[in-house]
């Protein structure tokens, strides 16, 4: 394509528009290419012919201005946000009107799966070697909770969920709620915000709540910077992140994960139904208790005293047989009882004869013998 | 002298039984003995008497 120019002493001189053209031209004959990077600042409106946005390095500062139109946009159907990660196929041209280069977008596709895939995977390994997902790093969730701290979107219908069900559970439950981006760019780091701005309000534990979504949608949730806020928590961590089939990292990384948020309640607060139940049977079992202990006392007493009654008793037949004894020992030193083995007791009048110089001869004497008395002569 | 706690009045009474069986107690003893032992049993069933009364109470109330 041939190019105006003009000679002006002796030198090529371009209007403005013609060397725009003419590069414009030239880059034209470049062939088109695939560029990755993040969506950022898209412009999309209905009686626009094109859709724009800037194309960035996630890490860097370069950035591109991305061109497409409308209807071609359109078509793709991708809902793409602000910090998406894509692929944009097509060729670099020049804005001639600015003299600004950009990228005119023939199609769009999102960042692989399989890249994202690969990306979380490394990170995963790198987490894990680290110790972050250890089992011994596991905390138990308080059994009755003071305060606690729920993470989640504004208008989410997990938000509700959980707090339903905390509430329909444990009815005196006492809920912080943070609310914050769950999806975005913006995501991460309103989580990680929202994190640490719950445990300074003093939770003694804590519930990231997020309902189902794409993969991309779930990506804050498995994002470096919140799986280590999650790891760092000074309180117990549960998380409630998408659906069963969903493993984001910070499943991982918390201390309990809840697959569905009336399992995230469960986990979070004990049955006020069944708590009181097993109070009653607490109660009844210290009445039980009670009376028991009391009639054990009450019997051993009753024992007590029926000892105490036979007790003086047995003493006394004790020291009444004691008695009879030395009354048979007395009893055997008794006249009666020489008399009977055969001895006889002489006297002579009153008196008591103990020698043959007692009595003289002729004289009466009395004999008295076991059986009785009789005379006698003494020779 | 305040009253002597259940326990304290429970293990006296035991002791004072204990005493009687062994059977070495004085004679004259014996009576004082006999009707300290009844006394303790008297205050330690009251006492006993008093707490299942208020149990039973604690019980019925309860079942409400």
């Amino acid at each position: 394509m041939k190019v105006e120019a003009t000679e002006v002493d002796g030198r090529k001189v371009f209007a403005v528009r013609a060397f725009s053209k003419g590069v414009a031209s030239w880059l034209s004959r470049l062939p088109t290419v695939w560029v990755e990077g993040e969506v950022t600042e898209l412009r999309r409106q209905a009686r626009w012919a094109s859709v724009f946005f800037t194309l960035k390095d996630p890490d860097d500062d370069a950035s591109l201005s991305v061109q497409m139109q409308r209807t071609r946009f359109d078509a793709l159907e991708l809902e793409l946000t602000d910090g998406e990660r894509v692929h944009v196929f097509g060729r670099p041209e020049l804005y001639e009107q600015r003299g600004e280069l950009r990228l005119r977008a023939l199609t769009i596709e999102r960042y692989g799966l399989g890249a994202h895939l690969a990306a979380l995977e490394r990170l995963k390994r790198t987490l894990a070697a680290e110790g972050l997902f250890d089992a011994a790093r596991k905390r138990p969730l308080p059994r009755f909770p003071r305060l606690i701290g729920l993470v989640t979107g504004n208008d989410a219908a997990a938000k509700r969920d959980v707090l339903t069900h905390v509430v329909q559970r444990f009815p005196p439950a006492n809920v912080l709620v943070a609310e914050t981006y769950v999806q975005g760019p913006r995501a991460p780091d309103a989580i990680v915000a929202a994190i640490g701005e719950l445990c300074r309000r003093g939770v003694d534990v804590l519930v990231l709540a997020r309902g189902g979504g794409s993969f991309e949608d779930l990506l804050p949730f498995s994002d470096e910077r919140v799986v280590r806020a999650i790891a760092a928590c000074a309180v117990p961590v549960v998380s409630a992140v998408g659906h069963e089939q969903d493993t984001p990292l910070c499943d991982l990384a918390a201390d309990v994960r809840a697959s569905t948020p009336t399992a995230a309640a469960r986990l979070l607060v004990p049955d006020a139904a069944e708590l009181r139940a097993a109070l009653g049977r607490s109660r009844a079992a210290l009445h039980r208790g009670a009376a028991v202990a009391a009639e054990r006392h009450a019997q051993r007493l009753a024992h007590s005293r029926e000892r105490l009654h036979r007790a003086p008793l047995l003493t006394l037949e004790r020291r009444r047989s004691r008695l009879d004894t030395v009354q048979a020992r007395l009893a055997a030193l008794a006249p009666q009882a020489t008399l009977e083995r055969g001895y006889a007791i002489v006297r002579r009048g009153d008196r008591v004869v103990r020698s043959p110089a007692d009595v003289m001869r002729g004289e009466q004497i009395d004999v008295l013998v076991a059986e009785g008395t009789f005379g006698a002569t003494v020779e | 002298m305040s009253d002597p706690s259940f326990e304290e009045a429970q293990r006296e009474l035991d002791a004072i039984v204990e005493r009687l069986e062994r059977g070495d107690a004085d004679v004259d003893e014996l009576t004082k003995l006999w009707e300290r032992g009844e006394e303790l049993y008297r205050l330690c069933v009251g006492k006993l008497d008093t707490v299942r009364g208020r149990i039973e109470e604690l019980s019925r109330t309860s079942e409400s």
